[in-house]
């Protein structure tokens, strides 16, 4: 039979548990999970497995079937998962006003995954989506083309390509096919010529619709989109053209090369499906940025990795920020946060904060529920896998003397950076000049405190800006984004595995 | 509920960096301890009321501890005085000189900084001094005033000093 996860890891009983057990763990569960005393998005879903499972393990017949097919998979030894959560205490003083907790939720491949991740099986359903518009004339487009042939170069002839040009229409220069005839389809790159505008739905809708015609659940269906302009008017048509992908299994990175883009756009576009946003400040870098991304979706351990975020009714999540392998900040409205690939090497990290409430009972109770679930692609027959972990803490007058976890303190240190000009590009926003320089200058004296004299620099130079203008360079904004974002990585890769 | 140390701000409790000013907070106190009583309170600057105040009203003068200097020195204020170190070849000089507290081998400037004086606040100024001014720990950008508070420590180079509104 087709199982999709573990019943008995859902409800959190032993395989032997009897009914009763299994009914007190499922009204457990549904107290804290059920839509009518948990609104968050992210409860309903968990809800509906919790319950899938509690039927299915309550029918004698259907949980015959489950132990039988546990049994085999037992013995096939299959390739798995793990998700481990981290707060920043683990036990908490009740206070009468509400305070902040942090949770660090982590995603580690199969450390089997690793050594046969030398014999690559993970196959790609690439689609470029390349904008040629005037302003990419010269240098620009040239290494756009370089990238492009290296792509085709290291992709191996089982995977699949597809290349969509845009400017104010979009022409599919590659339809998706199999990387075989490689001087052919660089012939067909090399045609590019710059002329036009930026029209990014046309393009982007040409490239899903590419991308979807060898969707599958065994490939990497990934989209990157290369721009360096704005796009009028069609935003809103791209966001729902994104979801509706990844609805699909497809995800998308972005990369805005050069000033003049809408980082906020292409931020908004890659998050909501799992994918990156990335600045390339200068035309060179196109080639590194592109083949590293490509290169990271080779290495994929399971694609189409979404975590599901379940609170307790009083408790609140206020922020999740993806810290590893690369920094993007993520929308927490949604049921499941799209994370994209999991790479065989690599792990995800997620920071979050939430809120508990005040006057909370004294002893232990329950704070969040997550699962992780995806595709995991080096692996067959099975195909999905999910694994939930539940944070319980204790709340007691007398807390333990404990340090956060430094890996906690690093993270939120760099991420507190970040946030700080994110703030100020908020307070703009809504037109407060002030609260914006503030920001700004309190972003410079934490940088040069942290020795990252140039981008003090740079904060200071726009706070002054702000102040005269109310409004931010084209290039400080995106520098200081993706700078103080980019201030996360060493921390995260030094860590060991 | 956590202050900023540094910027005074009202944290919620588990916050570890302050959501305005980015300043680590450090934690290690914890907010249901009784505040402790000091006791035996001796009659100095230490006990003040005003302690921590940014408001510097119609006072004319500050007191300044300096470090491992037995008495402390008062400081009357103008719009602008100019904290550094005194030097016969140089064309200006300063309006407080430092140099007999030992400014030239603790890295002094010349023109190191300067204490301005605002409505009611006084604000300190680092005028690009070549081995930097610190308040409350905190390196000073050039050219950006920031509040003196009574109690505040300053750091001119390596010399150190806490001043007090009179």
């Amino acid at each position: 039979m087709a199982l999709e996860f573990d019943p008995y890891g859902v409800l959190g009983v032993s395989n032997t548990a009897g009914a009763e057990e299994i009914k007190a763990a499922y009204r457990r569960l549904a107290r804290r999970l059920h839509p009518d005393v948990n609104s968050n998005p992210g409860a309903g879903v968990q809800f509906q497995d919790v319950t899938a499972a509690y039927e299915v393990l309550l029918d004698p017949i259907r949980r015959k079937m489950v132990d039988d097919e546990m049994l085999r998979r037992a013995s096939v030894d299959d390739f798995y998962f793990t998700l481990r959560v981290t707060p920043s205490k683990r036990s908490i003083t009740p206070l009468p006003e509400p305070q902040v907790l942090y949770l660090l939720a982590e995603i580690f491949p199969d450390p089997r995954a690793q050594d046969s991740s030398s014999k690559r099986e993970t196959r790609l359903n690439l689609t470029l989506v390349l904008d040629h518009s005037n302003s990419m004339a010269g240098v620009r487009l040239e290494k756009v083309k370089i990238a492009a042939y290296q792509i085709i170069d290291n992709l191996s002839p089982d995977d699949i390509l597809s290349v969509v040009t845009f400017n104010d229409r979009a022409d599919v220069i590659i339809p998706a096919t199999t990387v075989r005839d490689k001087p052919a389809l660089k012939a067909r790159v090399s045609m590019m010529l710059a002329s036009g505008g930026t029209e990014i739905f046309h393009g982007l809708s040409k490239g899903v619709e590419q991308n979807r015609q060898f969707l599958g659940p065994k490939l990497v269906n990934h989209v990157i989109l290369l721009t360096d302009g704005h796009t009028f008017g069609d935003q809103d048509k791209c966001i729902d053209l994104a979801v509706k992908a990844t609805k699909d299994g497809i995800s998308i990175s972005a990369m805005g090369l050069g000033n003049d883009w809408n980082d906020k756009f292409l931020d908004e576009l890659a998050s909501r499906t799992g994918g990156n946003s990335l600045f390339i400040s200068s035309a060179n870098s196109v080639v590194k940025f592109l083949n590293e991304q490509v290169r990271n979706l080779t290495n994929a351990f399971a694609d189409r990795v979404k975590l599901a975020i379940a609170p307790d009714p009083d408790v609140q999540l206020e922020l999740a920020f993806k810290l590893a392998p690369h920094p993007q900040p993520l929308e927490i409205g949604g049921s499941t946060i799209p994370l994209g690939n999991l790479q065989a090497n690599r792990h995800i990290a997620i920071l979050l904060q939430v809120q508990l409430p005040g006057g909370m009972d004294i002893g232990f109770r329950s704070i969040v529920r997550l699962v992780a679930s995806g595709d995991i692609l080096q692996q067959m027959p099975q195909q999905k896998f999910q694994t939930a972990s539940d944070l319980n803490l204790e709340v007691t007058t007398d807390p333990s003397r404990e340090d956060p976890p430094s890996v906690i303190m690093d993270a939120l240190s760099k991420l507190t950076l970040y946030r700080l000009q994110e703030k100020a590009q908020e307070a703009l926003e809504r037109g407060d000049v002030a609260e914006a320089t503030r920001r700004l200058e309190n972003l410079a004296t934490r940088l040069l405190a942290i020795g990252q004299e140039d981008l003090a620099n740079e904060a200071l130079a726009e706070a002054r800006r702000v102040a005269h203008t109310a409004d931010l360079s084209d290039k400080g904004r995106k520098t200081l984004k993706y700078q103080t974002r980019h201030l996360l990585l060493p921390a995260v890769e030094e860590r060991p595995e | 509920m956590r202050n900023c140390p540094y910027c005074g701000t009202k944290n919620r409790e588990g916050t570890l960096f302050c959501e305005e000013c980015g300043q680590a907070l450090i934690s290690g106190v914890d907010p249901t301890m009784p505040t402790k009583q000091l006791e035996d309170m001796p009659n100095d600057l230490a006990a003040r009321a005003t302690w921590g105040t940014a408001s510097f009203g119609r006072q004319s003068a500050i007191i300044i501890h300096i470090r491992d200097l037995p008495d402390p020195i008062t400081l009357q204020v103008t719009d602008r005085t100019v904290v550094g170190r005194a030097d016969t070849t140089s064309p200006r000089q300063p309006d407080f000189d430092l140099t007999p507290y030992g400014a030239l081998e603790k890295g002094v400037s010349r023109m190191h900084a300067t204490i301005e004086r605002s409505d009611d606040t006084l604000t300190l100024v680092d005028m690009g001094s070549a081995n930097g001014t610190h308040l409350n720990g905190q390196r000073l950008i050039p050219d950006q005033p920031r509040v003196l508070r009574d109690g505040d420590e300053i750091r001119f180079g390596k010399l150190v000093a806490h001043i007090y509104f009179k």
